[in-house]
């Protein structure tokens, strides 16, 4: 009789030294894993408690900061750290975000500053005020001799403003004591006005015509900006005054707000009006391209930087909307959420989602495609919902928000003088995982991705705390949009049959399109 | 897939080209187009049912889940379908305008959701069959077994003796689970194992003095803990590892720690003959001689439910769960079987097994399917647990069944007199002529208990004279498995903490409890006016089944006035209230301390009152209060 019998030999069950690993098992039987899918649904549910856990997105403010309301944000193109604000009492102030600190604060304009940009190559801000002027500043400061040397090391070498980043720092605080109010290293390098208007003195022409916005070319040297006589001003760099002019684009002669360069083609901008127009107009020509006009007003408007063809604008209707340029008639998507108008937006580096400021004191973060297997949000459909909302007790109205290179953090001005930091995904750990707790992250957000469909994961997961007045007029918004669709609903059963027919919220929100 | 077909030893060999394989099945459906996926999943269909039979029993195990549930959903789905089918014909009321609605969505397909759906099918399948391979190819040990090399032997004329002491046939390390422990001053005698299989639980009645407890490490056979009690011991069993147990005495239950300590007195459990610990929602279930069936929280130590069979007392060995969805079985001294959870305060299932013969012993496998149960008419009967149908009998000879387990994988040991006798696992799917093999322990029978170690191929008895091990070889799962918490035998004290941590984190909520496990998540068939007009019709149902209730009560109370306990009212009450709800709890708590402040506030008022003058129209005396 041949018998065998189960014997485990030691090398297989137990490690021989300490600095062993353990050895082990895998039995795939599914009978061996009784109420395997109870289990793995309690799982996500904890992964999903988890997550929320750890959601703490608020890392802190910028310290030293405004004394009025912030009014624009701009993150360096080129490098991590440098980022600059401008406030409503004209100063603006310049950033280094790796310790949170304020570098330099500069008297800029004698009024609100409008925009702030930075240009292509280290080192260049240029901002607009609403006195009419625009100058031009450096963040590495320059002291005496070697500030021409700097300037045109700038204007040399693209990749100047990475390496010259820890000398910086260092001069920054020999500057610091030693500043001197009529020239300060950090500029103004230059100063662009407007050409002196035939009617009146130079004084009056230019507080006329204040500017609104302002945006550097993604390659050459040029600027554009909008001022309040309804013209776009086209300025190289090196002269004060502009290059061109266009007036009355569209044969209206309302403000434009914002302009914006496309990152790929050279000679596009993008433009929203004060008569609720968002244009496209090439430079090279005098008439414009485009123009739709919507239900309300947009307030700010952003190329998307890795499909170029496509932009997000942010509108008085509490939404946000993403436009393909080829066709303006109608936006490819509609982002709800907010319940206060949106006033800034700014693109992931990615392009794959965009955070958004309102007048609600909130910030939304929305997601415009499937994102795949990033560090705890992966797979969010573009449903026009917002992957998330971050809101603080003292944080006031929301006037700019910038998204930093890494995509990682993401900043907000607003109107209770503070610069604030966020994380841009709220649970992540920030610095390095180790392989173990990169592959149970990795396990968690499968498991919750799985089970989201369930209302308990979905609860923990997808919900969020909001502010008592959100939440009120959230709530409001919905018994009206119901409101609305019943009377639409009614309006259609009650008329002759094919006169009357349903409109998508999507088109409802664009009036007409003008070529 | 074309090696799948092939034999386990060929495959092995073929190793590195399923790793290959596997590495595609992850981009499977990648970049294909719908028709492509479409040829492909009927092709993959066409392929599993191609298989051999046991191959294709170990796909679909992977594709619907072990044991009864794909049957049961199986069976769920048809009733829907049955239900759905009828409604069509009735036409059914309702609401025509909500329906035209319904009928307009449905009427349009979602094109992208069904290439989703098939996408996800096509991949499930693909997943299956490469599960399924894998398994062949992680799982490499066999577990044992005894092969005759002629006709004219028989596997029963294999003893424990042959085996211990021939030393060809076992190794040492299993040649040394034959044992006996000759404890005649304490007995009878039951042994439990813990979930690895590692520790093993002596308890000796003690009817005759007092009771022994003790445990074993298998591994070393020494014994970690002893200590004996001035009362008897009913039963004991370990809790979630081998570091707590509970022990029934002859009032209350008691848990112990490791080293003999007492570490909770379980009031609440009353004169209890039966005890299982539910290992995935950390409950210890208990039956008493009042045949009241509770549910402890052993983690947060609230009791979750108790419910009242009201069909007497339940011997210990007739006290089981399913360990396929923690179901537990009880079994009756009317021969009947009753299944409960702790959600539902009427039991689940009720089955007459034996008919006029109180049931002895009960046993379930771990897929879920077999339920053996054993009766003082000296059967074991065999049971299908998805039909709810008797399979086949066996009788047993030299006493009635007493003590019975199935093991992992799947043989069936019958204690019986002083006889233990085995059956392969076939025998619980088929009618087998003779058992697989036998020991008997003479002069020390009736057996107390009879649990097969898991793990390992022996077998753990007690009985009047002591304790006994043997070995029956398969009948130990040979493939373990370090992701499932406690069953590790070979785990050090680091792996048992973290363990603990994660399947508490692990926890699953006691009213997951229910016949079909995999039910979580499931998606509900029909259409959506179906499903709407299904949630109707059970809102319905369950109000008119209030209602009837209500009725039903009404006319007890005027037919019958009953004062004190036995008021139908509180009979009804306390039929709610058996049912623990956590809610209602910390609301008394609430109220109960709002009611404490209350009083302090009121208190301290009066006290406060006295001193100021001005405020006299706030603080009236006592007796006046009423007239404000």
């Amino acid at each position: 009789m041949k018998v065998k019998a189960l014997s485990r030999s030691q090398s297989s069950t137990t490690r021989s030294t300490i600095h062993d690993i353990r050895p082990t098992h895998k039995n795939l039987d599914p009978a061996a894993h009784p109420q395997a899918r109870a289990r793995e649904y309690t799982r996500a549910v904890t992964a999903a408690k988890l997550d929320r856990m750890f959601a703490q997105p608020f890392l802190g403010e910028l310290k030293g900061g405004h004394v009025d309301a912030v009014t624009c944000l701009a993150v360096c193109r080129t490098n991590l750290c440098p980022v600059v604000t401008g406030c409503v009492d004209g100063t603006i102030r310049i950033w280094d975000l790796q310790n949170r600190k304020l570098v330099m604060n500069l008297e800029a304009h004698s009024r609100c500053v409008s925009g702030v940009v930075f240009g292509n190559q280290g080192g260049r801000v240029y901002s607009c005020g609403e006195e009419g002027i625009i100058k031009a500043w450096s963040i590495y400061p320059s002291s005496g001799l070697d500030r021409n040397e700097e300037e045109e090391d700038d204007e040399s070498d693209d990749d100047d403003g990475y390496g010259k980043k820890p000398r910086a720092r260092k001069t920054i605080v020999k500057s610091k004591t030693s500043i001197d109010e009529s020239s300060s290293p950090y500029g103004p390098h230059n100063i662009y006005r407007l050409p002196t208007s035939s009617r009146g003195n130079q004084y009056n022409s230019n507080s006329n015509y204040a500017f609104h916005s302002i945006d550097h070319h993604w390659s050459e040297s040029k600027l554009v900006s909008a001022s309040s006589n309804a013209a776009v001003h086209i300025w190289d760099t090196e002269r004060t005054t502009p290059i061109s002019t266009f007036n009355n684009l569209w044969g209206s002669d309302d403000t434009v707000t914002t302009v914006r360069y496309n990152p790929a083609e050279r000679e596009l901008v993008a433009h929203c009006s004060n008569d609720r127009g968002i244009g496209l107009h090439d430079t090279r020509s005098s008439s414009a391209l485009q123009k739709t006009i919507m239900a309300m007003k947009c307030n700010c408007l952003e190329w998307n930087p890795m499909e170029p063809y496509m932009f997000v604008v942010g509108n008085e209707d509490y939404n946000a909307y993403t436009f393909d340029m080829r066709k303006l008639s109608r936006p490819t998507g509609m982002f709800k959420g907010h319940v206060g108008a949106v006033m800034s937006v700014a693109w992931s580096p990615t392009g794959t989602e965009f955070v958004t400021g309102s007048y609600d004191k909130t910030i939304r973060i929305f997601s415009v495609r499937k994102e795949g297997g990033t560090a705890s949000h992966s797979g969010y459909n573009s449903t026009g919902v917002s992957r998330d909302v971050y809101h603080t007790k003292r944080m006031q109205r929301v006037f700019c928000v910038g998204y930093t290179l890494d995509h990682k953090y993401i900043l907000s001005g607003s109107d209770d003088t503070n610069v604030r930091l966020w994380k841009a995904r709220s649970s992540e750990k920030i610095g390095q995982l180790s392989a173990r707790e990169e592959a149970s992250l990795q396990y968690r957000n499968a498991l919750v991705q799985k089970y989201v469909h369930l209302p308990e994961v979905k609860r923990i997961s997808k919900g969020r705390r909001v502010p008592k007045f959100v939440k009120k007029e959230t709530a409001q918004a919905m018994v009206q949009k119901d409101k609305r669709k019943r009377k639409e609903e009614n309006v259609i059963n009650h008329s002759k049959p094919g006169t009357k027919k349903f409109t998508d919220e999507k088109a409802k929100a664009i009036v007409k399109t003008v070529d | 897939m074309s090696s799948s077909s092939s034999s386990p030893s060929s495959q092995r060999h073929q190793a590195p080209m399923k790793k290959k394989q596997k590495k595609m099945a992850t981009e499977f459906t990648r970049g294909k187009s719908h028709a492509e996926l479409l040829s492909q999943r009927s092709s993959l269909r066409d392929e599993i049912r191609t298989l051999p039979s046991n191959e294709r029993s170990h796909v679909l195990a992977h594709l619907y889940g072990s044991g009864a549930s794909k049957d049961l959903s199986k069976a769920r789905l048809d009733n829907l379908r049955q239900f759905d089918a009828n409604d069509r014909i009735g036409g059914g009321g309702g609401d025509t305008r909500v329906k035209s609605s319904l009928h307009k969505r449905q009427s349009r397909p979602n094109s992208a959701l069904q290439r989703q759906i098939h996408r996800r099918e096509t991949k499930r399948l693909q997943n299956a069959i490469s599960a399924a391979d894998v398994q062949d190819i992680l799982a490499p040990s066999t577990s044992g077994y005894v092969e005759t090399e002629n006709d004219m032997e028989k596997t029963l004329q294999l003893s424990q003796n042959q085996l211990k002491y021939d030393g060809t046939s076992l190794s040492s390390n299993v040649a040394q689970n034959i044992y006996h422990l000759d404890l005649k001053d304490h007995g009878p005698y039951m042994l439990r194992y813990d979930r690895s299989g590692r520790h093993a639980l002596l308890a000796g009645r003690g009817n005759n003095g007092g009771g022994h407890l003790a445990i074993v490490d298998q591994h070393t056979l020494a014994s970690t803990t002893e200590f004996f009690i001035q009362d008897i011991v009913r039963d004991a069993c370990f809790l979630q590892d081998s570091s707590l147990m509970a022990v029934s005495q002859r009032q209350n239950v008691y848990i112990y720690d490791e080293n003999g300590a007492e570490v909770h007195r379980l009031g609440g459990h009353q004169l209890v003959t039966g005890m299982e610990f539910l290992p995935y929602h950390w409950l210890l279930a208990t039956i008493g001689t009042n045949g009241v069936l509770q549910y402890q929280d052993t983690s947060t130590g609230e009791l979750v439910s108790q419910h009242r069979t009201k069909l007497g007392p339940c011997c210990g060995g007739a006290f089981r769960q399913n360990p396929f969805n923690s179901v537990i079985h009880v079994g009756h001294s009317n021969g009947t079987v009753t299944l409960w959870s702790p959600s539902s305060s009427e039991y689940l299932v009720k089955m007459l097994c034996h008919k006029g013969s109180p049931i002895t012993s009960l046993a379930m496998d771990r897929s879920g399917r077999y339920m053996a149960t054993g009766g003082s008419d000296s059967k074991v009967k065999i049971f299908d647990l998805r039909m709810y149908k008797e399979i086949h009998t066996y009788t047993t000879y030299g006493g009635p069944p007493t003590a019975l387990d199935i093991s992992q994988t799947g043989v069936l040991g019958i204690g019986h007199g002083c006889h233990t006798t085995f059956w392969k696992a076939e025998a619980l799917s088929m009618k087998v002529k003779e058992p697989y093999m036998k020991h008997q322990f003479s002069g020390n029978g009736p057996m107390e208990s009879l649990r097969f170690r898991p793990y390992e191929d022996a077998v753990g008895v007690g009985h009047a004279g002591g304790v006994s091990s043997i070995v029956i070889p398969g009948s130990g799962e040979p493939n373990l498995d370090s992701m499932e918490h406690f069953t590790n035998p070979y785990a050090d004290k680091k792996q048992r903490r973290e363990a603990e941590v994660r399947s508490l984190l692990e926890k699953l909520s006691p009213d997951m409890i229910s016949l079909d496990p995999d039910g979580v998540g499931g998606v509900e068939g029909g259409s959506l006016i179906q499903r709407a007009q299904r949630s109707r019709d059970a809102a319905e149902d369950a109000e008119a089944r209030r209602e009837a209730e209500r009725e039903k009560a009404g006319s007890v109370r005027e037919k019958k006035r009953m004062r004190g306990r036995s008021k139908i009212a509180k009979k009804l009450r306390r039929k709610q209230q058996n049912v623990v709800d956590e809610n209602i709890l910390k609301l008394r708590e609430l109220r109960e301390r709002e009611k404490a402040e209350k009083e302090a506030s009121r208190k301290s008022g009066g006290g406060g009152g006295d001193s100021g003058e001005g405020d006299e129209e706030e603080v009236a005396p006592a007796a006046l209060k009423r007239f404000f």
